[in-house]
């Protein structure tokens, strides 16, 4: 380590024209996008981010040579999730089988994954306590940790449907789309129809997100944000699969995350959709909320 | 206790108005980049933080000692708003903590506990990510900051392969980054060689001449006296003393003497200085005499017919030794017998 050189020393504290430290120094503008990006690099300098985006690129590619090799042993798609039966006359369908296999766990899975993460991983690391020394407000943080993580889960939706597109139009060819009403649809109409359905399950996920970030808030530990959140989760679905318990059914966001299926009607049933977008969206912000209001007030002793 | 410290933590208690606030006088005019006010902590049953009241001045290079347990790594979070006072507020840099957080942050920096980073992340990378959360950071000022930490050379390796010491010097560096008024590091020379150790005080001095406030937790007491301009001295969550370090050592005004009749000779001392001032230590009389009573003493020991064989300066009551008496556990002693003669008992029923 070296004394200060002659550079250094004769910047008095605070003397840095633009720096924010420093009695003379100007408050740190605003760069709306400063904080996401360092979210996002952040995301981008560990290894499960890419596991989980390799997963999503995989998972269409083995549900294609799946379906693919049953048909030519003379077994089908056999049930399962929605479109899945579909897929082997048109690979249009592959994205959409693959988000409805996703969507009942795993895609909730990595949600919680990485919106646990988001402070329960920085406690672990013991970043939280050095970035909580630089002048940033926790709501703002928190906000934006909640933003990058639905960015993550954005492009690994984009990474599921690309790969989803591409096996399916190499296994099977890309051809109009036949909705549950019957109907059918040109492949651009197909392609519209199931980039709303991704972009409704993603709206799903920010349940999961924000759930995960108040249970981040919580503990210091990642792993245990992301059991509870699951717990949470899983504990939701087994409550509401009983019909003693149909009336809690329209509250609870789990309910309505198969609801996607409705943009495949022709027309298209939104109400449903509509009510699930608004329990999601009540969800969201009441948990974000309460994380908020926990954050701000959590002593940071990790 | 002994004299020294009555003395001391006397002065402390003059120091202290009615309201228990140390007297500012002390910052000599300077202004106060830092200041607690009644700051308390509780966790659950345990007050780790008791109604601390301390003064940093700008320029200061501030020493914060204490015994592990203390609560100085308590007091840091408190101050830099990780954690939220029971009662009691802070002052950093005119801003009240909590309440104007990040109005304090702007004019700080540094770190609590062991540095942490990214450790997939470059050294420089984490430091244009964190320096960015605080404003604009060139890339020449990165290299400057790596280069004072002598980590230039490792500026592209990843910190998940740096060691504890590099660790360190990295948290150093990040501090760096904006110039702040007041740095904070807690324990910043542990887990260094030596060589490390002398290079972060070193730095620490340089940083204090060029107008820094520098406020250093340490458990080493010569690191303190060392680097340090004043300091505080916390036990159990409280102030036991604070003020320049150069006072902090208690006044060495004793000397020791020998002559040839010790008895008769301590007669003579206790009639002239009273029997407080007297003391018996390994053969040798240790008196409590400043310089203009030492000849006064020597004549009338000659006066009643001793031979003085020796007067020589008593050895200084370190900082370590002042320090481990001013937070030495009294509570905790007979505990700590009692363990001790239960340890002897196992090993005597093993023999």
């Amino acid at each position: 380590m070296s004394s200060l050189p002659e550079s250094a020393v004769p910047m008095a504290p605070g003397a840095h024209t633009d720096a924010a430290h420093g009695s003379t120094a100007p408050r740190m503008r605003g760069h709306a996008w400063g904080p996401l990006r360092r979210e996002w690099i952040k995301l981008l300098f560990q290894r499960r981010t890419y596991l989980i985006w390799g997963g999503a690129a995989v998972i269409p590619f083995l549900i294609s040579l799946a379906i693919h090799f049953s048909h030519d042993q003379g077994g089908g798609g056999g049930g399962g999730p929605a479109f899945l039966d579909k897929v082997l006359g048109n690979g249009m369908y592959v994205p959409l089988a693959s988000l409805a296999v996703l969507i009942p766990f795993m895609l909730p899975l990595a949600a919680a994954m990485v919106g646990g993460y988001m402070i329960a991983g920085e406690a672990e690391l013991g970043t939280l306590r050095i970035i909580l020394l630089r002048p940033v407000r926790r709501g703002a943080m928190l906000l934006t940790k909640w933003a990058a993580a639905m960015l993550y889960l954005a492009f690994g939706a984009v990474v599921l449907f690309a790969s989803g597109l591409l096996f399916g139009w190499l296994f099977f060819g890309l051809h109009p789309m036949v909705t549950l009403s019957g109907s059918t649809v040109s492949i651009a109409h197909g392609l519209g129809l199931t980039l709303l359905v991704y972009l409704f399950g993603l709206a799903a996920m920010s349940t999961m997100v924000s759930l995960a970030l108040l249970c981040s808030v919580v503990t210091d530990s990642s792993l245990t944000a992301l059991i509870v959140t699951v717990v949470i989760y899983i504990a939701i679905n087994i409550v509401i699969a009983f019909s003693y318990f149909a009336w809690l059914r329209p509250w609870v966001f789990p309910y309505y995350y198969s609801e996607f299926l409705n943009f495949f009607r022709d027309p298209i049933y939104w109400r449903p959709i509509v009510k699930g977008i608004e329990n999601f969206a009540a969800w969201s912000v009441g948990l974000t909320v309460a994380a908020y209001i926990m954050f701000r007030r959590k002593d940071v002793l990790s | 206790m002994t004299p020294g410290v009555a003395e001391a933590q006397t002065q402390t208690k003059a120091q202290t108005g009615t309201t228990g606030r140390p007297d500012q006088l002390g910052c000599s005019g300077r202004p106060v980049v830092l200041s607690t006010h009644a700051l308390t902590k509780q966790f659950g049953s345990l007050r780790a933080v008791d109604g601390l009241d301390m003064d940093v001045c700008a320029g200061d290079v501030f020493g914060f000692l204490g015994p592990n347990g203390a609560g100085k790594t308590t007091v840091i979070r408190l101050v830099l708003g990780l954690i939220h006072p029971t009662s009691g507020h802070a002052e950093v840099c005119g801003h009240r903590v909590p309440g104007e957080l990040q109005g304090a942050l702007r004019h700080v920096a540094g770190f609590v506990d062991d540095p942490t980073f990214y450790p997939l992340m470059s050294a420089r990378r984490n430091l244009r990510l964190l320096g960015s959360m605080t404003g604009p950071v060139s890339e020449e000022r990165i290299d400057e900051v790596l280069e004072i930490a002598g980590l230039l050379e490792r500026a592209e390796s990843r910190v998940g392969g740096f060691s504890h010491g590099m660790k360190q010097r990295l948290g150093i560096a990040q501090a760096l980054l904006h110039s702040p008024e007041l740095i904070v590091l807690d324990e910043p020379t542990s887990g260094l060689d030596p060589r490390g150790m002398k290079d972060v005080r070193e730095l620490i001095r340089d940083l204090g001449a060029a107008g820094t406030t520098v406020f250093l937790s340490s458990h080493l007491l010569h690191e303190v006296e060392q680097v340090c301009t004043r300091a505080v001295i916390l036990n159990k969550g409280r102030v036991v003393v604070q003020g320049k370090v150069s006072e902090l050592r208690p006044q060495n005004d004793a000397v020791k003497v020998l002559t040839d009749d010790q008895d008769k000779a301590a007669e003579t001392l206790r009639a002239q200085f009273g029997a407080a001032g007297v003391s018996d230590d390994e053969g040798f009389i240790i008196v409590k005499a400043d310089e203009d009573g030492v000849p006064e003493m020597v004549r009338r020991l000659v006066a009643d017919g001793l031979a003085v064989r020796a007067v020589v300066p008593a050895p200084e009551q370190g900082l370590e030794d002042f320090f481990l008496e001013l937070t030495s556990d009294e509570d905790a002693k007979p505990a700590v017998e009692s363990r001790r003669r239960g340890i002897a008992r196992v090993l005597g029923r093993r023999r």
